[in-house]
């Protein structure tokens, strides 16, 4: 069944792009994650043009995070005030980073642009995560008691905050920065960012790990609401019937992800997903390797 | 579809019944209308090469004057049809039939390995590249025109004017053509203009489903002797309907409320589908 995308202008066929909403929609509820970081590459992949790609990629990780969120709220798993602090970095952040892609869509750079930001932030991201969550299995076979969280430079910073729910009494610098990075991270790449924020929750702010799915939701959504919003505005580039085709598979195959997640421990889940990140990582690396099927490339001018 | 089918068939029979009863030499009535009450480009205007006869050699007529982009669009064939004066053949009349869609500006990139990766380098910029190109005729047009006629009628993707700001060179404008030609927005006699009954003739030309909207004119030309004695003009128009049309001209006039409304439903679709699907 073909469906014609408006602002794509293209027709695309809708049972494909509800198989791509579920399979991602089952892998975030899985791995507590928006799963745009999945989506956007997939979309490119189809033949979605790349800027249509992102803005509805985040418009659709807003969606698909909305759901999360109301779960975990349920369960009291959000730190509101870690959240509104990791969410007014990420604001400045997603704007800004629209501002870059406008650029880089005016240099015609935008393809080049999202698949070197995804290797680079996936690569790292994947490995990181698989070695942390090794050596977290390591560990626990081992026994050896652990700390909370280690103490660290950033820990003498100024404009100390207590985080009651994460049992954190830090600066909010750190909180903002991380925010500010991923929001910008969020606009070029057309993603929630969960993947990159839960790693730097866990690892550079040290927030207990039963938190930092809610909160993250958190961020996730309002500096995706952000990114859709900013990115109608400046590049139009939001298809609101290709956002809701995902959306419609995604939000089922999410609950069936959930579902499946709660027999996942924490660690195994974690090599899984970085796992996942890398094997993205490295096909994105093997499109811009290879050499292309045509030497040229045509379109219309912005 | 169907309906579409239907309505051909009853103009090809009108066509064919005028043309085989009409006594052809001393006609004083321009010849019958198409069936369609609003034919804008009147017979009368097809043969100026021709002034000494009153018969117009050359009537033609498409089979839809409007193509709309549904959100269920996936392409569509026009179907043009028309009948000549004199039996069509290789040394009798000939027909060309060139259709061409809303120019655009495109860029032309080329991608060059650059540390093992390939980037988009050196780019050409053609100003003014016509959307969508066809072209067909009975025979090739270079095999019916001069080679001077066809270049300055523009007929044939080779003769099309494209010309580049930017980096230059014959591979830009060579990549361009093979590009618009695989995404079927640039055809070439891929299927020639079919003849029956000596004087009737059609050819259907197919509109993938990523054509622009916009205006749309296909000329239809007459070719005897090597050269082109009449020629007529018809127009339609792609138009975005329904959804799709609402969608697209909120996002450019309304780029804030399309945004909010986006957020909203979004957030909605979100939430109701975790209420429907929840499985605790």
């Amino acid at each position: 069944m073909q469906v014609y995308l408006p602002i794509a202008e293209m027709s695309v066929n809708a049972l494909l792009l509800l198989g791509i909403g579920f399979g991602v929609g089952w892998l975030s509820g899985l791995f507590g994650v928006g799963g745009g970081f999945l989506l956007t590459p997939l979309l490119i992949l189809i033949g979605i043009p790349s800027p249509v790609a992102v803005a509805s990629g985040a418009n659709q990780t807003l969606g698909a995070s909305v759901s999360g969120l109301i779960a975990q709220w349920r369960r009291g798993n959000v730190d509101w005030r870690m959240g509104l602090v990791l969410v007014a970095g990420g604001f400045t952040g997603s704007a800004l980073g629209v501002q870059f892609f406008v650029l880089l869509r005016r240099l015609g750079q935008v393809d080049l642009a999202v698949a070197l930001f995804y290797i680079v932030v996936l690569g790292i991201v994947g490995v990181l995560m698989v070695m942390e969550s090794l050596r977290a299995i390591r560990r626990r076979r081992r026994a050896v008691p652990t700390r909370l969280h280690e103490h660290t430079w950033m820990h003498g910073l100024p404009f100390k905050m207590r985080f009651r729910k994460s049992r954190l009494y830090i600066s909010v610098i750190p909180p903002l920065l991380v925010g500010l990075s991923i929001g910008m991270l969020s606009a070029i790449m057309g993603v929630g960012g969960g993947f990159m924020l839960v790693p730097a929750m866990i690892y550079v702010l040290g927030i207990p790990t039963s938190v930092v799915i809610g909160t993250s939701l958190f961020q996730v959504v309002f500096v995706s609401a952000n990114v859709t919003l900013l990115q109608a505005l400046q590049t139009g580039a939001v298809d609101i019937v290709l956002v809701l085709l995902l959306l419609a598979g995604g939000v089922a195959g999410a609950q069936f992800g959930a579902a499946m997640g709660t027999r996942l421990r924490g660690e195994e889940t974690r090599a899984l997903l970085g796992l996942l990140v890398l094997a993205v990582a490295g096909s994105l690396l093997w499109e811009l390797v290879r050499t292309p099927e045509s030497l040229f490339v045509i379109a219309p001018l912005p | 579809m169907t309906r579409t089918a239907t309505g051909l068939a009853l103009l090809f029979g009108a066509l064919l019944a005028a043309a085989a009863m009409v006594p052809l030499p001393l006609r004083a009535q321009p010849a019958p209308p198409p069936a369609r009450p609003a034919a804008p480009a009147a017979p009368g205007q097809a043969a100026p090469a021709a002034p000494a006869l009153a018969v117009p050699a050359l009537v033609a007529e498409l089979s839809q004057r409007r193509v709309e982009i549904t959100t269920g669009f996936t392409g569509a064939d026009i179907l043009v049809f028309g009948s000549t004066e004199r039996l069509i053949g290789e040394n009798s009349d000939e027909v060309l039939v060139v259709a061409s869609g809303p120019p655009q500006p495109m860029v032309v990139r080329r991608k060059v390995k650059i540390l093992g990766f390939w980037v988009n380098g050196p780019s050409a910029t053609f100003p003014q590249v016509p959307g969508f190109y066809a072209i067909s005729g009975t025979r090739p047009a270079w095999q019916m025109l001069p080679e001077d006629v066809r270049q300055s009628g523009r007929l044939g993707l080779d003769a099309l004017p494209l010309r580049a700001l930017g980096a230059q060179g014959p591979a830009f404008r060579a990549a361009l053509l093979e590009l618009k030609k695989n995404a079927g927005l640039w055809v070439e006699d891929t299927v020639p203009v079919e003849v029956s009954g000596g004087r009737l003739f059609h050819v259907r030309l197919p509109l993938p489903a990523t054509v622009t909207p916009g205006a749309y004119r296909v000329e239809v030309l007459l070719v005897r002797d090597r050269r082109i004695v009449a020629r007529q003009g018809l127009d339609f128009e792609v138009v975005r309907v329904g959804a799709a049309a609402e969608i697209s001209t909120i996002a450019s006039t309304e780029p804030m409320l399309y945004g909010l409304v986006c957020i909203a439903l979004a957030a909605f679709a979100g939430w109701f589908g975790s209420v429907v699907f929840r499985r605790s």
